[in-house]
C-alpha cells in the first residue's frame, strides 16, 4: 500500500518558491512461515480534515491468529485514541495498562509503535516494546531523544515517546521484532540482526539508491532480515514500515489524440512542457507529440516479444512510450492486484512509474480510433476514457496519490 | 547489397490481429535471409483506419504494403525482392 499526504511546505534555495512536501507511507510484511495468518498488524489512518497521518504497527504476543487479534485490536485502539486530537501520550498510557502481561512468559500480550505525523511537520513517536525506530537524515541514522513513562502495574513495560520536526527527504523506519531478531542463534547473528545491523543495512540502500521510495525501501529491509534466517524462512512475523518526507514525484501519463486537430499543438506543448516522469501510451498519440516536436521515435520491436503486449518505442525527452489500449488495461489489471508476470512488459514498465510517483496528471486525448470499433477484432476493448477514469480513481482510491484527470 | 527494409506495424489493431505472431519473424527467416533484413517497428502505420488497404495486420517490405500478414507472406515477399535483386 501506499500513502502520499501533502505536508507541509519548504523554501527551494535557489528559486525561493515554496515547494509542498510528499509523505509516503509504506509497509512490507513477511509472516512466520509456519502460519497462515500474520501476527504483526499495521494500520493508517490518513485524516484528510486536517491532514494528520497516524499509523500504527503492533506485535502480538506470540504468532498466527492469536497474534493477529491481539495485534489488530492494539493497533485499532491506538488508531482510535490518536484520532481524538487530545495528548495521545495520556491514551498509550491506558493501552499498555489495559494490555495484560502474559502469565507464562511475563511479556506483554502486544507491543506497538504510533507515528504520528502534523501538517506542520511535527512527528510523534510513541513507542511501547517495539524496536527502537530509525531515524534517516542525510544518509546518517539520528538519535532523537526520549521522554520514558512507566505503567501503572508496576512491570517491566515503558512507554517511550520522540517529538521532533521532519525534514525534507528524512525517513522513519520501523518495524517489529522480527526484524532485529532475524538470525537468532545462526553463527553469523547468534544475537540476530540486532537494531546496528538494520541501521547500517538501511544506510547502505539509501546511500546506493538515494531516491529509494518508502515502498521499495520496505522491501528491501523485509528481504535484508530475511537473508540473515539460515533458511531463508521467517521465524518470526517480519514487518517494516517507512515513512519518507519527499518532494513530490510528478508525473504525466498522456493517451490518446485530441478530439480536434487544431489542439495537436497544445497537446504536444503540454507533454513537452511538463516537469517530471513523462508516459505516452498510443501509438498515434505519439507520433502527434513527435511530428511536433521533431523529434524520432524508435520502436524496440523484439525486447518484450512473448510478453502478450506490444512492445514500447523510444523517444527522446519521454519516459515510456507503449502502445494505447492493451497496455492501458494490463495496467489497471496491475494496479487492481493482478500479480506481476516474471517477464517485463510494457505495462509492468508503466506500473512501476505510476506506483513511483506522488502526482499523476492524467492527460486523454478524446478522440475515437474508428478502427477499434471494427467488429472483428477479437478482444473488447474498452474506450479508452472510461479506462483512464478507473485509472484515475484506482490510484486515487487504492494508492492515495493525487490524481488529476485532463481531456482534450 | 542494399538491405531490404520490413516495417511491422505493432499498434493495437495489427497486434491483436496477428503482429504478435510476426514479431518471431527474424526467427523464423533463415540466418542467410536475416542477414539481409533490416527490421523496424511502428506504433501505427494508420492504414487500419480506411478499408482500402485491406485487413490488419499490415508489414510495408521495401514500401509494399502487406496487408493481413502471416509470416509465410511476409517472408515470401523478401524472397521474392531479394530473388529480383540478384
Amino acid at each position: 500500500m501506499n500513502l502520499c499526504n501533502r505536508n507541509f511546505d519548504r523554501k527551494d534555495a535557489g528559486t525561493g518558491i515554496l515547494k509542498p512536501l510528499f509523505k509516503e507511507l509504506e509497509f512490507h510484511q513477511v509472516r512466520k512461515h509456519s502460519q497462515h495468518t500474520a501476527g504483526d498488524a499495521f494500520m493508517v489512518h490518513k485524516d484528510s480534515k486536517n491532514n494528520r497521518l497516524l499509523t500504527v504497527l503492533s506485535d502480538g504476543l506470540g504468532s498466527g491468529v492469536k497474534a493477529n487479534i491481539l495485534a489488530n485490536m492494539t493497533a485499532r485502539m491506538a488508531i482510535k485514541f490518536a484520532e481524538a486530537d487530545t495528548d495521545f501520550v495520556h491514551y498509550a498510557k491506558i493501552i499498555m495498562n489495559s494490555l495484560p502481561v502474559c502469565q507464562v512468559r511475563k511479556i506483554a500480550y502486544a507491543t506497538f509503535t504510533v507515528v504520528d505525523c502534523r501538517p506542520d511537520g511535527s512527528v510523534q513517536i510513541v513507542e511501547q516494546g517495539n524496536p527502537p525506530f530509525i531515524l534517516l537524515r542525510d544518509g546518517e541514522s539520528v538519535e532523537i531523544p526520549w521522554k520514558e513513562y512507566g505503567g501503572s502495574l508496576g512491570d517491566y513495560r515503558k512507554l517511550r515517546v520522540y517529538r521532533f520536526n521532519a525534514q525534507p527527504e528524512d525517513r522513519i523506519i520501523f518495524f517489529s521484532d522480527g526484524v532485529t531478531e532475524a538470525g537468532m542463534g545462526a553463527a553469523a547473528t547468534p544475537l540476530g540482526w540486532r537494531n546496528k545491523g538494520c541501521a547500517d543495512f538501511i544506510r547502505n540502500v539509501v546511500s546506493n539508491d538515494p531516491m529509494v521510495s518508502a515502498r521499495v525501501l520496505a522491501q528491501h529491509v523485509v528481504r535484508g532480515a530475511l537473508q540473515n534466517e539460515p533458511t531463508r524462512q521467517a521465524c518470526d512475523d517480519i514487518t517494516c514500515g517507512v515513512l519518507y518526507f519527499r518532494t513530490p514525484r510528478c508525473t504525466l501519463l498522456a493517451s490518446g489524440p485530441p478530439f480536434s486537430k487544431q489542439r495537436d499543438p497544445d497537446y504536444a506543448h503540454i507533454i513537452h512542457s511538463f516537469e517530471g516522469t513523462k508516459i505516452i501510451s498510443g501509438g498515434t498519440s505519439a507520433d502527434i507529440v513527435a511530428r511536433e516536436l521533431g523529434v524520432g521515435i524508435k520502436t524496440d520491436l523484439f525486447s518484450f516479444r512473448g510478453s502478450g503486449l506490444p512492445p514500447i518505442s523510444h523517444m527522446e525527452g519521454i519516459d515510456l512510450v507503449t502502445e494505447g489500449i492493451l497496455t492501458l488495461t494490463e495496467t489497471l489489471n496491475l494496479l487492481e492486484g493482478k500479480p506481476s508476470p516474471a517477464q517485463k512488459n510494457a505495462a509492468t514498465l508503466m506500473n512501476e512509474l505510476l506506483l513511483n510517483s506522488d502526482v499523476i496528471h492524467i492527460l486523454v486525448g478524446t478522440q475515437i480510433n474508428q478502427a477499434h470499433q471494427d467488429p472483428s477484432l477479437p478482444m473488447e476493448l474498452e474506450i479508452r476514457r472510461s479506462l483512464m477514469r478507473r485509472i484515475a480513481t484506482t490510484l486515487e482510491e487504492r494508492y492515495l496519490k493525487e490524481v488529476k484527470l485532463e481531456f482534450i | 547489397m542494399k538491405k531490404v527494409n520490413v516495417t511491422i506495424c505493432t499498434g493495437t489493431t495489427c497486434y491483436l490481429m496477428g503482429a504478435a505472431n510476426l514479431l518471431t519473424l527474424d526467427e523464423a527467416l533463415d540466418p542467410c535471409t536475416r542477414e539481409q533484413v533490416e527490421f523496424s517497428g511502428s506504433h501505427c502505420l494508420g492504414l487500419c483506419t480506411s478499408e482500402e488497404h485491406g485487413k490488419a495486420p499490415f508489414v510495408k517490405v521495401d514500401g509494399h504494403v502487406i496487408a493481413d500478414a502471416t509470416l509465410m507472406k511476409v517472408q515470401d515477399k523478401i524472397r521474392e525482392i531479394l530473388d529480383r535483386g540478384e
